[in-house]
């Protein structure tokens, strides 16, 4: 073996490892201690992400607060739906409000006709009033997941007409033949659950459907718990998605040596749970309501809507924008506001609420 | 002034090349011309071949081929029978066992048939390299020490691959081909079946493994510093003890207290490795059947640590009265 | 007296690194030597912390006593003994017994006329533990990033501080120190294989012959290393599976903080094929 080829296969080396090195990152970091000492139950960030992080997850000022005062907007403009019970100028402010959070290049045009504001020709109108009542509801009745600080259109908009975040059911269909080179869901490398091999869309069955999540027994000897290494997978694809949009690792919710147990574990979890029968709700009884609604280019591959997961709000912090709070400045997103005296709509608006109520009440 | 340290030969020493022990009626004859390479000489013999080719090899050799193209082929196809996505993503990419609904059922060829064909491919090329190992060493005269270390190996390949499955009645319990995702497997086996690090099974296992490791880097070291007394020629160092022997053993009596024998060292090498998948195939074979999780198995039998509390109480929330946050 | 019967004649004097003649004898079979002293003190102090420390604790099982570093918060300053100091000046025995333990062995080795291959492979497991207990700590900022001395507490902090990074498993030099560990093993079953089958050829054989031995590798596999280069090459195979595993650490937290998966995207996004989509 001549000098020659040694210099060659020491420079390929050499490049090799820059290659890889030049993916690492360097001390120092910072580690946060989340459990008992010596546990390993720790986070630990790199001081650029973080500062990159809170760059990204500046939140807008608010505008200053209009007067309740004067006719109700539902009195006064027509084909006011959801937010009749506000005045006129908290009506106004709203909507300035939403064209910023939403669509702040396209403006008042993009949901609406500029010569008829009332008119619904536009489908972005019909979803806008959709997510308004989702944001309504999301802060009424999943107080077990945001708590007091709630959540507004930027939380998931951030200023964009479709968020960056969300996600369509996967076509897992053969793509070579039909005879050989099935993936099951799985085996290739997917942001969706950090670049692993696991199951790439847990969304579908977890996020949309009702699939159980859960793989452990809780006795030490077999007792019928029949759930599958495959399932396991599944579920820990779910979980790789959790980490990445919060931007923590899986000890901010389990103590690993029993990954399944609740007691004397992280109370991250228990929100975190909260969060998931949420996702469901949402995605089925909002997103998923507005199908016919969207257009064909705003669907995925196999026709479905654009739906949400925890990156959708979260985006890379434990709490979404760190845990600034929009709902004080914006009262309106936290509670119902159908004009009294509309009756349809109240009418319209319990149905809702009914057949919501009863598909969660099973989990 | 620098001292030779035995880790590299300085002097190639080249002679003719041997042909290998004479072997006796029923056997081929070997294949292929010698070779010197240096390089290899610099670590170890510098002689490449001849290799015995028999029935025997050649059957496992064809069947493993068999095995590694369907895999291969299932890997292609995968992504679309791009050769280029195919390296980019071949970390990723996995031949997969049925999905569990099958159970032991022969499912269609896309949906785990290709990979249970597969299996057997690989099974008999393994059966089969087996009963080459043990015609070699007899045909050699040879006891038959290595093709028993081999049944160990074997041990685990089946339990992973055939006795577990069967014993859960599930194809799709066994472990895909695929190298990120034998890992993925790897992690959910341990997530859902409460932790391996309290099987019992396990931890004997890797006491092993790392036993393994150190025994070899022992006995490694203390060969390699007794080479200048001929301590390499083991074989003749046990018939007739000389003074790498001598010295090695007393280097580790007056170390630790005990020391083994130039022939006992590769007992306890033996054992060691062989213990590793051993008691390892045992733990797999016992998670599941006999075991659903091995936490509460170790808390049952009071061997998991207790730590003190640091966080507010936290109780299922699926077991509490009134499920999750929409209003009646 | 302890001594095997061809021992006497090795028993001389000198080969010592400290100390001359004041050490240079044996107890039983043990050598003593300056470092055998050092190494007994260590080994003893660390004990007695250990069990003085599994007194102070809530258990006197074998298998859960556990000595807990510090809290992350005491960064690297010394901790209150009760609140991780004792597993702090517990490390320090561990690592003066064991630096001991090393030491003798090359006064052993000076004295019997041997390589000192031994010491230095027991360095690497050294530099395997120190990595754990300080570099990394220090590294990161806080001894707390230690792992607790207990037999099962510290396989919940190899658990735990595997899921920091999401999925241990695909950290590149995770995959290839697990790959020489299954390769160390492989390689010694097949060694000690190799030669007991050569001295225990089986009823009414005669004893085999090196040649034997590299005929048998050479008819299975083609290539024989021989019986010089098998303990070159396993001693190397145990040694990079070590060092391979305390790189595979220190790389976790130091110099990555996402997911062990994530870090593949270098490869994924290689300019080579970088402009074709994944699917």
């Amino acid at each position: 073996m001549s000098t020659l080829s040694i210099q060659t296969a020491l420079r390929l080396l050499g490049l090799a490892s820059v290659a890889m090195l030049a993916a690492c990152e360097r001390p120092p970091v910072i580690s946060v201690q989340h459990g008992y000492a010596g546990t390993g139950m720790a986070q630990v960030y790199n001081p650029a992400t973080v500062e990159k992080q809170q760059e990204a997850n500046q939140v807008p000022e608010a505008t200053p607060q209009a007067s309740p005062d004067g006719p109700k907007a539902g009195q006064v403009y027509q084909n006011v739906k959801v937010l009749g019970d506000l005045s006129v100028g908290q009506f106004t402010r709203l909507m300035v409000n939403m064209t910023a959070w939403i669509a702040p290049e396209q403006g008042c045009a993009y949901c609406h006709n500029p010569a008829n504001f009332a008119d619904e020709s536009k489908y972005t109108k019909v979803v806008a009033r959709k997510m308004v009542e989702m944001t309504q509801h999301i802060n009424t009745d999943w107080k077990n997941h945001v708590a007091e600080t709630g959540v507004t259109c930027y939380t998931c908009h951030r200023g964009q007409p479709v968020p960056k975040e969300i996600w369509f059911t996967a076509d897992n269909a053969p793509k070579g033949a039909n005879f050989i080179g099935d993936t099951a869901g799985q085996n290739s490398p997917a942001k969706t659950v950090g670049l692993s091999s696991l199951p790439n869309d847990p969304f579908t069955p977890f996020l949309l459907g009702k699939e159980e999540i859960r793989v452990n027994g809780n006795t030490a000897l077999p007792s019928g718990n029949r759930t599958s290494i495959k399932q396991a997978e599944w579920t820990y694809g779910l979980m790789m998605h959790m980490s990445s949009s919060l931007g923590v690792n899986c000890t901010y919710c389990h103590n690993t040596r029993n990954i399944a147990q609740w007691e004397g574990g992280p109370p991250q979890r228990v929100t975190a749970w909260h969060g998931i029968r949420m996702a469901r709700d949402l995605n089925l009884n909002y997103m998923e309501t507005l199908t016919e609604v969207f257009p064909a280019n705003r669907k995925g591959e196999l026709g479905d809507v654009a739906k949400l997961n925890c990156a959708t709000c979260h985006q890379g912090a434990y709490k979404p924008l760190y845990g600034a709070g929009m709902l004080k400045d914006h009262p309106e997103l936290g509670r119902d506001t159908v004009l009294a005296s509309s009756a349809p709509v109240k009418a319209a608006k319990a149905a809702l609420q009914a057949s919501a109520a009863a598909p969660a009440a099973k989990r | 002034m620098p001292q030779y340290q035995n880790i590299f030969t300085t002097v190639n020493a080249v002679g003719p090349v041997s042909p290998g022990v004479e072997l006796g009626h029923g056997n081929s004859p070997r294949t292929g011309q010698p070779l010197i390479n240096y390089w290899l000489g610099k670590l170890g013999n510098a002689q490449l071949g001849p290799i015995y080719l028999g029935g025997l090899g050649l059957a496992s050799i064809i069947f493993g081929t068999l095995a590694f193209n369907i895999i291969g082929f299932n890997m292609l196809a995968q992504v679309n029978w791009d050769p280029i996505q195919f390296i980019r993503q071949l970390f990723w990419l996995a031949l997969e066992p049925p999905p569990p609904q099958y159970g032991l059922t022969i499912p269609p060829m896309n949906q785990g048939g290709w990979y249970l064909l597969s299996s057997l491919f690989l099974l008999i090329s393994v059966l089969l390299w087996f009963a080459r190992t043990w015609r070699r060493a007899r045909e050699l005269g040879l006891g038959m020490h290595i093709p028993y270390a081999f049944l160990s190996a074997m041990w685990l390949f089946l339990v992973l691959g055939l006795f577990r499955p069967v014993l859960m009645g599930s194809w799709g319990e066994a472990v895909p081909y695929g190298i990120f995702p034998h890992l993925d497997w790897t992690a959910a086996f341990s997530l859902r079946y409460g932790n391996l690090f309290y099987n019992p099974f396990h931890a004997l296992s890797i006491a092993f493994l790392y036993g393994s490791a150190l025994l070899f880097a022992m006995h490694g070291a203390t060969i390699l510093a007794v080479g200048r007394y001929g301590g390499e020629r083991e074989i003749e160092q046990i018939v007739d003890r000389g003074t790498a022997s001598e010295r090695a053993a007393l280097f580790w009596r007056w170390t630790m207290g005990f020391n083994a024998t130039m022939e006992s060292i590769h007992r306890w090498a033996w054992w060691f490795a062989v213990l590793t998948t051993l008691t390892g195939g045992i733990g797999i074979l016992l998670t599941g059947t006999v075991v659903d999780n091995w936490y509460l198995w170790a808390v049952k039998h009071g061997v998991a640590p207790p730590y003190p509390d640091v966080f507010p109480a936290v109780t299922d929330p699926a077991l509490q009265a009134t499920p999750s946050g929409v209003k009646p | 007296m302890a001594m095997l019967n061809f021992e006497k004649k090795y028993r001389v004097r000198g080969g010592t690194l400290l100390g001359g003649d004041l050490f240079d004898f044996w107890l039983g079979p043990f050598y003593v030597g300056f470092f055998g002293i050092t190494a007994a003190f260590f080994a003893f102090l660390g004990t007695a912390l250990i069990l003085w420390g599994a007194a102070m604790g809530p258990t006197w099982n074998l298998w859960q006593i556990s000595i807990a570093p510090p809290d992350l918060s005491y960064g690297l300053r010394f901790a209150p003994l009760l609140e991780g100091g004792l597993w702090q000046l517990i490390t320090v025995c561990a690592l003066g017994a064991f630096v001991s333990w090393a030491l003798r062995e090359v006064e052993i080795c000076r004295k019997l006329g041997m390589g000192y291959h031994v010491p230095v492979a027991f360095g690497a497991a050294i530099v395997a533990y120190a990595t754990l207990v300080v570099v990394r700590p220090v590294l990161m900022g806080a001894w707390g990033h230690g792992f607790p001395y207990g037999i099962f507490s510290h396989l919940d902090w190899v658990s735990n501080v595997g899921y920091q990074y999401l999925h241990f498993h695909y950290n590149p030099a995770h995959m290839i120190a697990v790959s020489f560990f299954f390769t160390t093993a492989f390689a010694l079953s097949l060694h000690g294989g190799l030669v007991l089958s050569s001295t225990n050829p089986g009823r009414g054989q005669e004893v085999k012959t090196p040649e034997h031995e590299d005929t048998f590798f050479r008819d299975i596999i083609g290539y024989s290393v021989g019986t010089l280069g098998i303990h070159r090459l396993g001693l190397f195979l145990a040694l990079a599976s070590g060092l391979f595993s305390a790189l595979c650490i220190v790389l976790s937290g130091p110099f990555w903080t996402r997911g062990w998966p994530e870090w593949w995207g270098w490869w994924l996004n290689l300019p080579i094929w970088s402009q074709w989509p994944l699917q």
